[in-house]
């Protein structure tokens, strides 16, 4: 593909990187925000990859993201 | 019979009409998981389904629904498709108790043919990735055998650990982890997290039938899985050495991710649509650094879809659940007839057994809740009588509806141990659990009208056989 997408679809984050292109070439990217991870194939239907189509309820904020509990905690470390 | 990897099964599968081949192209999303979510509502003997021809790929193999019917899994079993669940569940258990059987180390494993390392893991290029629900944080792998060993005692066998586990791909050589803190690879995390050290760990994928079995059955952490594979194939499991670890992998395996996770780092993962049928949100979790791929030429990439219940993550963990906790409350109550902890990963389980004096139904209900597989699950159990099949909801209902007396028989236990991802839980992790006594009060508990109980006539079994017979016959 030409370019990345310009904001994640999930948290609207600017950064975005390429994880891997179509075998044959041209036919998709797979591409990733910066800042929550997500992950999503160019060619995935809009509810998967454009901001506006995205829904509300899967949308993450800075916030969700930074408060989002440990699954399993750190432990202490052992002296 | 006994299948030394997933090709061979796959062709097994065929044979028996279980494996459906879909060679028009198709997109990676949201073709793929839409057809697997599919099989779970076209009936209980779904087939397998194989994609060849996926838009973008080149050489993508991926087989979905492996485990996904009861047929299928009759025949992972060496069985014949048509034997009944609560058969393969009588089947399952007798097979345990030749456990443990030890396994056949060999050297020429397939995957030996191809390898990635360092710089140039690029797990995309070897894996055909692709999304399974809407608003799943990214791919997943969520049908890998995944082994780790005890740090503060790596060389005991039986210890090391092989389990299934969901993993999010985060990046080309990264991986995001969920370890429930139940279950046996957060005890490593967490005796190596406690030393910060890295845990070192082996990802296999597209395995032999039983290995997923036992991958995701819950054992007593010092039994070795390969140990109950031998047990339930009638046969030692095969394994293989793996080159970055050591550990101990499955001989016939697709692909073998190695690498470790990272000491004491959480990163955002998910969500991810779950078994409970529900998305567990956005949590910080462990990160896995792979540092070496080996994989078959031309690998076939095996997934599951799960969501909404039934899938095929069902099928998978259903009867390999319900078996340890039969054979853990026989051992202290006999009585216990049969077990069915095939709802939700047995969230909910229904218990049949008899009395030995009043009160004592609830004491089994109790115990299952304290099983270290109940500790994590088991948030509510029904106890039937003994000449109630709990497999056969409809007598299950009967038995709630006729005997039940809600004021003595249904009991909650506040802020008890649950696993984080039951929706429910309230905080995450903590759970009320109820059980309920649908089983005929014995004395000393005197209550109810329970003295005329009408029963099947007694040539009824005989019967329900010929009808059987007959309606085989018919074709
Ligand atoms: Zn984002």
């Amino acid at each position: 593909m030409n370019h990345l997408p310009v904001e994640c679809p999930r948290c609207a984050f600017a950064e975005i990187s390429l994880l891997a292109t179509s075998p044959v070439p041209g036919v998709w990217d797979v591409v990733q925000c910066g800042r929550c991870l997500y992950t999503w194939r160019t060619i995935e239907p809009a509810r998967r990859t454009q901001r506006d189509a995205y829904p509300d309820t899967f949308k993450l904020t800075e916030a969700d993201i930074e408060n989002a509990i440990e699954v399993p905690a750190v432990p202490p470390l052992l002296k | 019979m006994a299948y030394d990897d997933l090709r061979s099964f796959l062709d097994t599968l065929e044979k028996e009409g279980q494996l459906l081949r879909i060679t028009d192209e198709v997109l990676p999303e949201p073709d793929l998981a839409a057809a697997a979510n599919a099989t779970g509502r076209i009936g209980e003997n779904a087939p397998a389904l194989h994609f060849d021809n996926v838009k973008g790929f080149t050489d993508a193999r991926i087989a979905m629904n492996v485990h996904g019917s009861w047929a299928n899994h009759a025949l992972a079993l060496g069985l014949p498709k048509n034997t009944p669940v609560k058969e393969q569940v009588e089947e399952f258990a007798r097979r345990w108790d030749a456990f443990p059987v030890a396994p056949e180390r060999r050297e020429d494993a397939p995957w030996r043919e191809n390898t990635q390392e360092g710089e140039d893991v690029d797990v995309f290029s070897v894996l055909p990735l692709f999304r399974l629900n809407d608003g799943d944080g990214g791919f997943y792998l969520d049908k890998a055998a995944v082994v780790s060993r005890d740090p503060d005692d790596p060389d005991d066998f039986g210890k090391q650990n092989v389990g299934t586990y969901r993993i999010q791909v985060i990046g080309t050589n990264r991986l995001a982890f969920q370890p429930v803190p139940m279950h046996d690879v957060a005890q490593h995390l967490r005796k190596a997290e406690e030393k910060g050290e890295d845990l070192p760990i082996a990802i296999t994928l597209g395995n032999d039938p039983v290995m997923a079995i036992v991958a995701g059955m819950p054992m007593a952490y010092d039994q070795s899985e390969y140990e109950m594979a031998g047990a339930l194939r009638g046969a030692p499991a095969p394994i293989a050495t793996a080159p970055l670890t050591g550990f101990d992998v499955p001989w016939g395996s697709e692909v073998v991710i190695e690498g470790v996770i990272e000491s004491r780092k959480r990163q955002i993962e998910g969500p991810f649509g779950e078994f409970t049928g529900h998305y567990s949100g956005g949590r910080r979790m462990p990160v896995i650094r792979v540092d070496r791929v080996s994989y078959r030429t031309n690998p076939v990439f095996e997934s599951l879809y799960l969501g909404m219940p039934w899938t095929e993550c069902d099928y998978l963990v259903g009867p390999n659940t319900c078996v340890p906790l039969l054979k853990q409350l026989r051992a202290e109550f006999p009585e216990v007839q049969a077990v069915n902890a095939m709802y939700t990963h047995g969230l909910m389980v229904i218990i049949s057994t008899a009395k030995r004096y009043g009160g004592f139904a609830k004491a089994v209900g109790m115990r299952a809740m304290t099983t270290p597989h109940g500790l994590g699950y088991v948030a509510q159990v029904i106890l039937v009588d003994e000449d109630v099949d709990p497999f056969n909801l409809p007598q299950v209902m009967w038995a709630m509806s006729a005997k039940v007396n809600p004021k003595d028989d249904v009991v909650v236990i506040p802020n008890l141990s649950v696993l984080e991802l039951a929706p429910a839980a309230q905080p995450a992790g903590i759970s009320s659990k109820m059980i309920i006594d649908a089983t005929t009060p014995v004395a000393p508990d005197i209550r109810g009208n329970f003295s005329t109980p009408a029963k099947d006539l007694p040539e009824t079994a005989e019967w329900a056989a010929r009808l059987q017979r007959l309606i085989a016959a018919r074709g």
